[in-house]
């Protein structure tokens, strides 16, 4: 327990250290794919893939000025989303895992009282990972999984309904290259006991066009997994994560005093195994602390579901080779 | 060799990424003109609207709007226009005026000023 308990604070560390660079700030016009927040992390042994696909609802309703409720605006708004993502993950080698993720909303809506609603929808941004097994111990359940990459904006940015281009916060797509660098650590404690954490960062390139040049605020995400195989086959994941924005910008000089804002999320996760390596999954992103700068449009709920098949290329082939040793003989 | 060529993939995308930037496209013109582009209100404070009106010349006229920050409500010659908190600042609306012959497109700008010190 000992062991548990300084492990835990080591993590925590690591979470804090990643935090070192002051007051954190955001932006409200948040677009492009969600960050899929689920436990699923680390890189991946040889020859292994896993594909999966997800399903995500997000909705939200409530402006927040700094840290607290802001209810006196004329007017109501909720703005809520259908997500689904298609993630794909090779395992190259021992060490390189290649990931890639590709996000479509079937909607991204915004309604306002007494004023026309917002609907968009089509292709999010295309995601390319690489991932490293940088360290991995196996006997004693240990692994640092540092990865890089990059997020493409191949989806929609410029929808319009009636010839009238949609407000960026319903936008499918970023419009933005984006770039990411983040590290999975991962300790586990007897057989059924784990914890992790994981750290990224990411930057936003300065979107410009003729009539338009905006840089997303770069955020950082940090959190600490704990893990427990509460049955042999079902798992159960709880998550603190905070996501940290700074403030974007407008033009080149301009920065956007209402953007920024620093969520911590209680994330819940349940995971089933089935025969043939299928997995099913559902979690919840609940905001436990929300800080935003001035008045914005604040981080609600989150339902998320899962299903991953993971298919082992080495004890496929192993199986196979056993089976016509069997016919052989 | 795989290896080798996955992360020359890689780092190609990423080059490849840096060097790309939007551009607006615009088709030539036609018979048309614009005579006026104006707003009722201007600058206006966070969350309240501005009519925006375009006046033009032409037969069968189209019209698109598009704002750099904020929301353009409605459709046709005559819109509104909201912009929240998020976008305060001195905003673009660019309007194009088309029809099978061509388009044209003109701009204005809104001042936006904050929710609560306006």
């Amino acid at each position: 327990m000992k062991t548990l308990i300084s492990y835990f604070f080591v993590l925590m560390l690591f979470v804090m250290s990643l935090y070192g660079h002051g007051k954190l700030f955001a932006q409200c016009c948040t677009s492009g794919n969600p960050f899929i927040s689920d436990a699923e992390q680390p890189a991946l042994q040889s020859k292994v893939l896993t594909a999966s696909l997800l399903y995500r609802y997000n909705d939200s309703h409530q402006y927040y000025y700094n840290d607290s409720r802001y209810n006196d605006l004329p007017f109501t708004q909720r703005s809520f989303s259908n997500y689904m993502e298609m993630q794909l993950a090779y395992g190259i080698t021992g060490w390189m895992t290649v990931q890639t993720d590709l996000g479509y909303f079937i909607n991204k809506t915004q309604k306002t009282s007494n004023q026309q609603t917002y609907r968009g929808n089509g292709l999010g941004d295309l995601g390319l990972q690489l991932k490293f097994n940088a360290w991995h111990n196996t006997k004693a359940r240990f692994s640092v999984s540092p990865a890089i990459g990059v997020k493409f904006p191949v989806g929609v940015f410029d929808q319009e309904v009636d010839h009238v281009k949609l407000p960026i916060a319903v936008q499918p797509s970023s419009g933005s290259f984006k770039y990411n660098g983040s590290v999975f650590v991962y300790k586990g404690f007897g057989k059924k006991l784990s914890l992790a954490a994981y750290g990224s960062y990411e930057y936003s390139q300065r979107i410009e066009s003729e009539n338009f040049c905006y840089k997303y605020g770069d955020l950082w995400i940090a959190a600490i997994y704990f893990n427990y195989q509460a049955w042999k086959s079902f798992n159960i994941n709880l998550q603190f994560r905070n996501e940290s924005r700074y403030k974007a910008s407008r033009g080149y000089y301009e920065t956007v005093n209402a953007s920024g804002y620093e969520v911590v999320f209680f994330t819940p996760q349940v995971t089933v195994s089935l025969p043939r390596n299928w997995y099913l999954s559902a979690y919840a992103d609940i905001p436990v602390y929300k800080y935003y700068n001035d008045l914005q449009m604040s981080f609600g709920y989150a339902l998320s579901f899962k299903v991953t098949r993971k298919i082992d290329f080495i004890a496929l082939k192993a199986r196979h080779s056993a089976n016509q040793s069997n016919i052989a003989e | 060799m795989r290896d080798t060529l996955i992360t020359v993939l890689f780092l190609s995308a990423l080059i490849i990424s840096f060097s790309c930037q939007k551009k607006d496209q615009s088709r030539p013109t036609g018979d048309i003109t614009i005579l006026s582009l104006i707003a009722t209100l201007n600058p206006v404070k966070a969350w309240d609207t501005t009519l925006i009106t375009v006046t033009a010349t032409g037969s069968n006229l189209q019209y698109g709007w598009e704002a750099d920050h904020g929301s353009i409500v409605g459709s046709g010659q005559v819109v509104k226009y909201a912009a929240g908190e998020c976008c305060v600042g001195l905003n673009t609306i660019t309007c194009r005026v088309f029809n099978d012959t061509g388009e044209v497109s003109d701009t204005i700008k809104i001042r936006v000023t904050s929710y609560f010190w306006p």
